[in-house]
């Protein structure tokens, strides 16, 4: 039997290139991405769709759904991120979902939940909710919850209706304490509260098994921190914090912890010996303990902006430290020397400033030849020979398809990357690639190679290049991690050589 | 819809004064961590322009930028401010 419907739908999902060619009968779908299309309204006929589990509507324009949605019966996880709801659609109130995302809308109520007993993941950041005016059902399976940057001041009504939750975000609110009802979050793993005016705790918070914590920018003043047994990682930023107290029994597994840009005098003692990271940036800070030396796990350190003018013997003894932000404290002669014996991988106080990218000019080439050395000394496929060298740069430089960057520090190439254009029969259209990136020894981990790459990806954006592309030697560990972090992908390919002459 | 050049000149960071288009700059001019070149930009340790810059950050580590995405973060924050400028808190 024909299925008008059907057709219908299906003529109307092609103008958005939303369904492929594949598909025949509309029980084969059971995903549908309609994002970003500027929609207004949806066709009735999508409730037909009775297999559809996946459905993405985000970055559109709708203030409401057909009421045929309530027969998406298969309907799982929903996204209805940017668009104009400020009433929930009641067409959605009778399926079982396990993750909306509703974020960035215009609701004001949570009214809603209540329909909800299979919602895992919920997204209601970015909306005008100013309370919670939900009774969720007691059996519900709520497990993370994202309500940042809405307007409530309270949130204790909430605790007690979701005891699975795991985790919870509420950044940019109006909280100003954390209440006793959160006792009830025995799953509570990860907790972000940042940007409020907490000042605040109340006691049985210390007590939970929570992993993650973020309370950047509020309100306090004076800590007592204790307990927290499974703690990771605390973050207590941009808080007026004068007074700051550590328990003996306070996370014992704490890997990270900072407190930047708040006002402590005095470095305080963690219990972890766990630490990988540390930081007491822009306080007022005058003394590191000498007992420092016992965070033996202790990856980075950052005191830069404050007050300190000696450093401990024992930090030359830490032996994981490789970075150490520093800069911007008074520190004296010998402070510079503990430094110097440390002798960190990254240190802000040995990086110079100045060093400028510039497309290379013929004054730059031979610079460049002997830099290439550097590299070809790692790279074991091929040989130095610097009149070798010369020549191929000076090639590369006259020919108007390629570019040649240099990094210069009063004056002097101390890094160089290549990019040659290359047609891609696989893009249809033009690539670069990406050749000679290096750093002179002295100027490395300053983050030069990174600029060096950035501004030649942004010279192949303003080409229109498909795609840029590099090789690397598959024993230099540090390129491959360097060009991994950068979003480069490592691709199937291998590449061989055929010498001609 | 604002176009490109648009959103290049709005302003993300009170503090510090930087439109988009400096913040960019500032932030492929360094590979400091965030919470450093942050610093760069606002010249402040405040965090009303956080999430913007985050993003921003973010975007120029992979070297590609939405302009549309950066313009609706920081519409996002104003329209929050002339909220509350109306009574909320």
């Amino acid at each position: 039997m024909y299925d008008y419907e059907w057709d219908r739908l299906r003529v109307w999902l092609e103008q958005y290139g939303a369904i492929p060619q594949s598909v025949e009968k509309k029980e084969e779908l059971t995903r549908l991405d309609l994002s970003k299309n500027n929609l207004k309204e949806l066709p009735q006929e999508l409730g037909i769709l009775s297999n559809l589990v996946v459905l993405n509507l985000a970055h559109n324009q709708l203030e409401e759904l057909p009421e045929s949605f309530c027969n998406l019966t298969s309907l799982s996880n929903l996204d209805l991120r940017r668009n104009s709801f400020s009433i929930f659609p009641q067409a959605l109130t009778s399926l079982d979902l396990r993750s909306l995302n509703m974020s960035s809308n215009r609701l004001e109520s949570l009214s809603f939940l209540e329909h909800f007993k299979e919602l895992r993941v919920l997204d209601l950041s970015h909306n005008n909710l100013e309370k919670i005016d939900c009774s969720l059902d007691p059996k519900n399976q709520l497990r993370t919850i994202n309500l940042s940057n809405n307007f409530l001041k309270d949130i204790a009504d909430l605790f007690p209706s979701v005891p699975h939750l795991e985790r919870l975000m509420i950044n940019t609110n109006f909280l100003r304490e954390i209440p006793a009802s959160i006792s009830c979050m025995k799953a509570l793993e990860e907790f972000e509260a940042s940007d409020n005016h907490i000042s605040k705790i109340d006691p049985v918070f210390f007590t939970l098994n929570i992993e993650r914590i973020l309370l950047n920018s509020n309100n306090f003043t004076s800590l007592d921190l204790q307990g927290l047994e499974l703690l990771e990682f605390l973050s207590l930023d941009e808080n007026p914090l004068e007074e700051l107290s550590i328990a003996q029994n306070f996370a014992p597994y704490l890997q990270e912890f900072s407190c930047d840009s708040c006002e402590l005098e005095h470095f305080v003692m963690l219990q972890s010996r766990y630490l990988k990271s540390l930081c007491y940036a822009s306080n007022h800070i005058q003394e590191i303990p000498t007992e420092i030396q016992e965070y033996d796990s202790l990856q980075e350190l950052d005191l830069e902006g404050n007050d300190i003018e000696e450093l401990p013997d024992t930090l030359a003894n830490m032996s994981s430290l490789h970075t150490l932000y520093i800069a911007n404290n008074p520190l004296s002669e010998d402070a510079k020397k503990v430094i110097e014996v440390l002798d960190p991988e990254i240190c802000d106080i040995r990086m110079k400033t100045g060093v400028e990218i510039l497309n290379a000019t013929s004054e730059d080439l031979e610079a460049m030849a002997k830099l290439l050395g550097v590299l070809f000394a790692i790279e074991s496929d091929f040989e130095i020979d610097f009149d070798k060298q010369l020549r191929g740069i000076k090639r590369l430089f006259e020919d108007d398809r390629n570019d040649l960057l240099v990094a210069k520090h009063e004056g002097k190439v101390v890094g160089m990357v290549t990019m040659q254009r290359l047609i891609s029969s696989a893009e249809g259209d033009n690539v670069g690639q990406i050749e000679d990136l290096v750093v002179d020894e002295a100027y490395r981990k300053m983050g030069i190679g990174s600029r060096l790459i950035n501004h030649m990806r942004t010279i192949a954006l303003d080409y229109g290049y498909k795609r840029i592309q590099l090789a690397a030697d598959v024993n230099n560990d540090n390129a491959l991690e360097f060009y991994t972090r950068r979003g480069f992908r490592k691709t199937y390919l291998n590449v061989y050589h055929y010498k001609v002459d | 819809m604002k176009t490109k050049e648009e959103i290049l000149n709005l302003e993300v960071c009170e503090c510090g004064e930087k439109n988009v288009a400096q913040a960019i700059e500032i932030f492929e001019n360094t590979s400091l961590p965030f919470k450093k070149a942050k610093k760069l930009v606002t010249e402040c340790n405040k965090s009303c322009c956080r999430a913007a810059l985050l993003k921003i950050h973010d975007m120029s580590l992979y070297g590609r930028y939405d302009y549309e995405e950066i313009a609706f973060i920081i519409q996002q924050r104003l329209e929050r401010l002339k909220r509350l400028s109306e009574g909320i808190d």
